[in-house]
């Protein structure tokens, strides 16, 4: 009975049989990838497993066919591991086919990688981190850090953006285990994480203005000397904003859309004024009253440069796989020429 | 550098062609002489085909088979490559003759293309592209190869003609074929999910191109075990080439040209 399930296992025509509906579910399943942006668009932003738990498990009709898919490459890969282990003590008879089990164990592995990656793994997209910064990560891998010491966006002949260099610090606990500057294909990649380059940003921290003695840059901590001893300070800066019912001013979103300063103004003819300057309504009158002018012009900012950041456990497990499948493919090339030569023929079953 | 190309690969589209009408020659007349010259005639074309090969990658500093004009270009090369390898590795005389048709279609797909290079963007600019690409490319024309015999294996077992090989020679070919397409396409997997991994932070994409890499790699695994079953060998084997090569056609050309993917052909 044993040797029978052993048999059963080991079989080509069930390696062929799994290869086949693996392969007829996920052609299919494919035009349903496609079809169903709203379902599987998010799919490559999480692991497998958190997918299957968001989307896989509440759409049960648009997923069957990957839960099938899977359960029958989980199959192909017992199935081709049994293959492996039913050879090994076939060894010294069939060295030659060292390159085809070699493959086989690669597959094995990666399989087996990818199922631990899927299961155990984490993946952050778009975390946006300015110059100075510090990022809690600790969602990926808890107690760590990432700190960006340096940013550099690098442009193309026609000014579209090219690469972008940041130089980040990998902290644990607070102490720093790794420091990298990363860019496109040039990833951070220690204590088990990778972490990537996305994208970037750049946000508004102020802005530059037309005043009567020329031009100046404000943002936060600014003061503007005023003719006659007076001072205006500026205590915050937002992107925009939103005013209230009770006439309060509340931050909105980090998108440059209407702009804010909160102004202090010092002057010794004149009562303190604090308030706040909507640049889209125009200069508040105390400010006008008092004699200054502000035309804005441009905004001045920082970048912020927006990284991925990931954790899969099984990574390390996927580079030996690639490694022996890689291996493989070069014993099997040499098996395959010298056995032509020869003149071997291929068993037939 | 672009003139090169546009007088040199019209010239190694006129040779295609006239090998082709050299083998069509060669399956009437059957004068050793015309197959000899066919395949001269074919060297010569790779030969051409080589040298714009070159000195495309030496003006671009990278390996240009970025857009869909390169990629049949390049896809045309090693098809050609490939065919010679089993016309002097086993004589197949006018066996080719459909890769060499293959091939023209191929070159008359480029030709009328903007043959410029553009600057290599950021995300290319590693040697495992480059390894990728050739990897799957070399493949590709391997998997194109065993589609032909395939073919051939097909029209023989109804014809029984003394034009083409015997069916045995032929499924050895084919076997071959997709034995050498499934390695090398494997290393092409191997470096893309290497590539993957660096690039994206996950060696294994969901992306439709990832996915339909993957279902080309599968199937040719499963030829590669099929061989040894009896009842699939010779024309279910025959038949299962056809199948695979319409799976990457569709997964080099449909989703590439149709569909959005993270390998845009133009």
């Amino acid at each position: 009975m044993l040797e029978r399930i052993w048999k059963l296992l080991c079989s080509l025509k069930l390696t062929i049989w799994l290869a086949s509906v693996a392969t007829v579910l996920t052609m299919g399943g494919s035009i349903v990838m496609i079809k169903y942006p709203k379902t599987f668009g998010s799919i490559d932003q999480m692991t497998l497993s958190e997918w299957f738990s968001r989307f896989g498990s509440t759409r049960p009709a648009l997923s069957w066919w990957l839960y099938l898919s899977s359960f029958a490459v989980v199959l192909l890969g017992i199935n081709t591991f049994c293959c492996f282990i039913d050879w090994l003590p076939k060894f010294r008879a069939r060295w030659r086919k060292s390159g085809e089990y070699l493959i086989h164990l690669g597959f094995v592995l990666l399989l087996t990688a990818f199922v631990w990656g899927s299961a155990a793994g984490a993946r952050s997209e778009g975390n946006r981190l300015r110059v100075g910064e510090t990022l809690d990560i600790g969602h990926i891998r808890p107690g760590y850090t990432l700190r960006l010491d340096a940013f550099e966006p690098t442009f193309g002949p026609q000014g579209r953006p090219d690469d972008m260099r940041s130089t980040l610090a990998l902290l644990r606990e607070g102490r720093e285990v790794r420091r990298q500057t990363i860019h496109l294909n040039h990833p951070l990649m220690a204590e088990g994480l990778v972490v990537l380059p996305y994208s970037f940003d750049q946000s508004a921290d102020g802005f530059r203005f037309r005043t009567a003695a020329g031009t100046a840059e404000l943002r936060p901590g600014s003061v503007l000397p005023l003719p006659g001893g007076g001072l205006l300070r500026v205590t915050r800066f937002l992107p925009d904003v939103v005013r209230a019912g009770d006439g309060g001013i509340y931050p909105r979103s980090e998108n440059l859309e209407n702009p804010a300063f909160e102004l202090e103004l010092l002057h010794p003819q004149r009562d303190p004024w604090r308030g706040w300057y909507l640049l889209r309504g125009g200069l508040p009158a105390p400010l006008a009253a008092a004699g200054i002018v502000l035309e804005p012009i441009e905004p001045i900012g920082s970048y912020a440069s927006i990284l991925t950041v990931n954790r899969d456990p099984g990574a390390g497990l996927a580079a030996i796989g690639s490694v022996l499948m890689g291996t493989g493919v070069l014993f099997a090339l040499a098996s395959f020429y010298y056995k032509r030569a020869r003149g071997d023929r291929p068993d037939i079953l | 550098m672009l003139s090169l190309t546009t007088v040199l690969l019209p010239t190694a589209f006129g040779l295609y062609a006239l090998a082709t009408g050299l083998y069509l020659a060669h399956l009437k007349i059957r004068r050793p002489g015309l197959a000899n010259t066919a395949l001269a005639v074919i060297a010569t074309g790779f030969g051409l085909q080589s040298v714009v090969l070159v000195q495309r990658w030496l003006a671009a500093g990278y390996l240009p088979v970025t857009n869909l004009f390169s990629t049949l270009f390049f896809f045309s090369w090693a098809l050609a490559a490939v065919y010679l390898y089993f016309e002097l590795r086993y004589r197949i005389r006018a066996t080719g003759l459909f890769v060499v048709f293959l091939n023209l279609l191929l070159l008359a797909g480029a030709l009328p293309r903007d043959p410029a290079i553009k600057p290599l963007i950021a995300s290319l600019d590693t040697p495992l592209f480059t390894l990728h690409i050739v990897f799957s490319f070399v493949g590709y024309a391997f998997f194109a190869m065993a589609f032909s015999l395939g073919v051939l294996f097909l029209l023989q077992s109804r014809l029984s003609t003394s034009l083409l090989p015997e069916p045995p020679l032929l499924r050895k070919l084919n076997e071959e074929s997709i034995f050498l397409g499934f390695t090398l396409f494997t290393l092409c997997m191997i470096f893309g999910a290497i590539w993957a991994f660096v690039a994206w932070g996950y060696w294994f994409s969901w992306n439709i191109k990832s996915v339909w890499s993957f279902i080309v790699w599968l199937f040719y695994a499963g030829m590669c075990h099929a061989k040894f079953i009896r009842r699939w060998q010779g024309t279910g084997y025959a038949w299962l080439s056809i199948a695979g090569f319409a799976v990457v056609l569709f997964t080099y050309l449909g989703i590439g040209l149709l569909l959005s993917s993270n390998h845009p052909l133009d």
